[in-house]
């Protein structure tokens, strides 16, 4: 008796556990998720980074910079990373000029057929990069549906090389990050009230004015947010260029893969960290610098 | 400032004519408003005037310059929306500027012209502020301003001041009333509010169903309605159903024989509607003498609206009229239940041709 009252003297504004036990599991699975999925590995990583490459023992303990310096004083590594970075910076671009008109149709469409516009923009998703390529290849390889069509037809002699080249990869991988931008961009501009892009042509703004002045500022989250979605996927695709840029094409993320594949762990592991930071610090600045171009 | 004329302006999507041959002729610095319940195409007009609806039919002249196909942003009409739509990413001062940058006007002359037309709407102290940090009302006068800032040929008003409150919608009534008469604007306003459009319009145009039913002064919607549906939406009327047996003479459905204007339509014992004003029907507890008709009654239901006083009386097992009184100290106040004299002259009740709409 004493002690029940003791107990509820000293914690009298005590709140049910049950409260928090239950905002606790709630997240708690994700936040094991992320750390033995995420962060774990990227630790690990680091210091797998940091050791050396022994052919015979594979690696041995040791903290040195050398394998970050065998990337940056070979032209090969450089130009992968290059390739990698204009290839997503292309893709980018042109994901960002084709969906733009895309998603502002789709945000300001009144048609009851606005969810399955939708669903068909998702609808490359649905189909996985590989299953995807691997039909590119029967379509557009070199003996492959089109070629042998226009030769049969005689519009062409030689098989025109539409496979295995930079042109292949950068198409490939706009095909799988589209959707991304699409739907990043429609749920800003579903957001931007159509009375005020009215209000400025009201006011005597033509349509590429309104655009620049008012559409795109507002829209910037939304662009922002679908250039890095995009960009961060094109710099670490894998499965698209190994499958539609063939041998010869290389990139970052296929480079990581290798790097692994043969074992060597610590040179990988550097690998995938120049292509993490590098990707994280060119995000980041073009947040930065986008976002005080537009501060108002 | 202009005069704007629409001649014919008409607009069909498929089958459906969303305005059919609308003509007016608004007058350099008057204040039109067009009245009309949801549907009746007094937006769908007003956005023809602005240009962001192209009409299938019929012209649109904007200081006698024939406009129908220029795109918005090359009609000089200033417009003000039901939602404001300030650009949510730029200043007041910014907003206000936008239409003097569009037109290319000097950049030294921006800045005054600006705080200008913020000082007509009082708010010159705001220029800095985002749209957010502003209160509806701040907001709908950025808005106004920035309408007038460039001087527009014709000022539009699209349900200004529907997300106001209802306090504050009284004052910005006057206010923009007031402006509109300093700086002699053309203005269009649409609204569904008749209130509104009886204290602010020179004339009224009555809209339904895409139509005009009718252009006129307040008093000339009032008290010479010229059909059944303006005399039931400007104002209130009860109506009796029923027809014109001989002139001046109506049988109700009821069959009630009642006193009524022999101008009216409905002769020749064709179907019509009887409309009676709830404040000219006389309401007594003793019998009426010098009126043309009397009835008498049983109050069913009495609304008591502070300054005045509705009462609805039965006078016919069928039929019923609502009568208005004043409040005054002392002065007739029935109860339900109590038996009534009702009564008017005839040149009060009105007879409209036609059935009763269906609603």
């Amino acid at each position: 008796m004493t002690q029940a009252f003791a107990a509820t003297g000293a914690a009298p504004a005590r709140k049910p556990a049950g409260i928090f036990l239950s905002a606790g599991s709630l997240i708690g699975p994700a936040t094991i998720i992320v750390a033995i999925g995420l962060v774990f590995p990227v630790l690990i990583l680091f210091r797998y980074s940091l050791n050396r490459f022994e052919p015979r023992v594979m690696m041995v303990e040791a903290f040195s910079l050398e394998n970050y310096a065998k990337f940056f004083s070979d032209s090969y590594y450089i130009d992968i990373f290059l390739t990698t970075l204009r290839v997503s910076l292309i893709c980018t671009i042109i994901c960002l000029i084709l969906g733009f008109p895309l998603a502002y149709v789709l945000a300001r469409t009144q048609t009851r057929f606005k969810n399955l516009l939708i669903m068909l923009v998702v609808l490359p998703l649905f189909v996985g990069n590989a299953v995807r390529a691997a039909g590119w290849m029967t379509l557009f390889g070199s003996k492959g549906f089109l070629n042998s069509t226009l030769m049969g037809l005689g519009v062409i002699e030689t098989p025109m090389q539409i496979m295995f080249t930079e042109q292949a990869v950068i198409i490939g991988i706009i095909a799988v990050n589209l959707p991304f931008m699409v739907l990043t961009l429609q749920s800003v501009i579903e957001g931007i009230e159509r009375n005020v892009e009215e209000a400025a042509f009201s006011l005597g703004a033509p349509p590429a004015t309104m655009f620049w002045r008012i559409l795109w500022p507002l829209a910037l989250p939304g662009i922002i947010a679908g250039t890095i979605l995009t960009f961060i996927l094109g710099m670490n695709a894998y499965a698209t260029p190994v499958l539609l840029g063939g041998p010869q094409f290389k990139m970052m993320g296929p480079l990581v893969f290798g790097q692994f594949q043969l074992n060597n762990w610590p040179f990988g592991a550097a690998v995938s960290y120049i292509l993490m930071v590098s990707t994280l610090v060119l995000t980041a600045s073009a947040n930065i610098l986008m976002q005080r171009r537009y501060r108002r | 400032m202009a005069r704007l004329e629409l001649d014919q302006v008409s607009k069909q999507y498929g089958d459906f004519h969303a305005v059919r041959g609308v003509t007016l002729d608004v007058a350099d610095g008057e204040f039109l408003v067009l009245l009309g319940p949801s549907g009746c195409g007094k937006t769908t007009t007003l956005r023809m005037i602005a240009g962001f609806i192209e009409p299938t039919g019929g012209a649109i002249r904007l200081g006698g310059q024939d406009v129908t196909q220029l795109p918005p942003w090359k009609r000089n009409a200033g417009l003000v929306f039901q939602s404001y739509a300030l650009f949510p990413h730029l200043t007041v001062n910014q907003n206000v500027a936008f239409g003097l940058e569009m037109r290319k006007v000097p950049s030294a002359e921006i800045a005054p012209r600006t705080a200008e037309a913020l000082r007509l709407v009082q708010l010159e102290h705001l220029g800095d502020r985002l749209p957010r940090q502003l209160s509806g009302g701040q907001q709908q006068r950025v808005a106004l301003a920035r309408a007038l800032v460039f001087h527009p040929d014709v000022l539009l008003l699209d349900e200004p001041l529907s997300n106001l409150d209802a306090k504050l919608r009284q004052e910005v009534r006057l206010e923009i009333r007031e402006l509109q008469r300093k700086l002699g604007l053309t203005t269009v306003m649409v609204t569904h509010d008749q209130e509104e459009a009886l204290t602010m319009a020179d004339r009224l145009v009555v809209m339904s169903e895409g139509e005009v039913r009718q252009v006129g002064t307040q008093r000339d919607l009032y008290e010479r309605p010229s059909d059944r549906f303006v005399a039931g939406f400007v104002g209130r009327s009860s109506f009796l159903e029923g027809h014109v047996e001989a002139p001046g003479l109506f049988r109700t459905a009821g069959g009630l024989a009642l006193g009524c204007d022999g101008q009216g339509g409905g002769q020749g014992g064709g179907q019509g509607s009887l409309a009676l004003r709830p404040e000219r029907i006389s309401i007594s507890p003793a019998p009426l003498t010098e009126l043309d008709t009397t009835l008498e009654g049983t109050v069913e239901f009495v609304s008591y609206l502070g300054a005045l006083i509705d009462i609805h009386v039965r006078i016919s097992p069928e039929e019923r009229v609502v009568a208005q009184i004043a409040n005054r100290a002392g002065g007739f106040m029935p109860d339900i239940g109590n038996r009534v004299h009702v009564g008017w002259s005839s040149a009060d009740a009105r007879v409209f041709p036609g059935r009763a709409p269906t609603s």
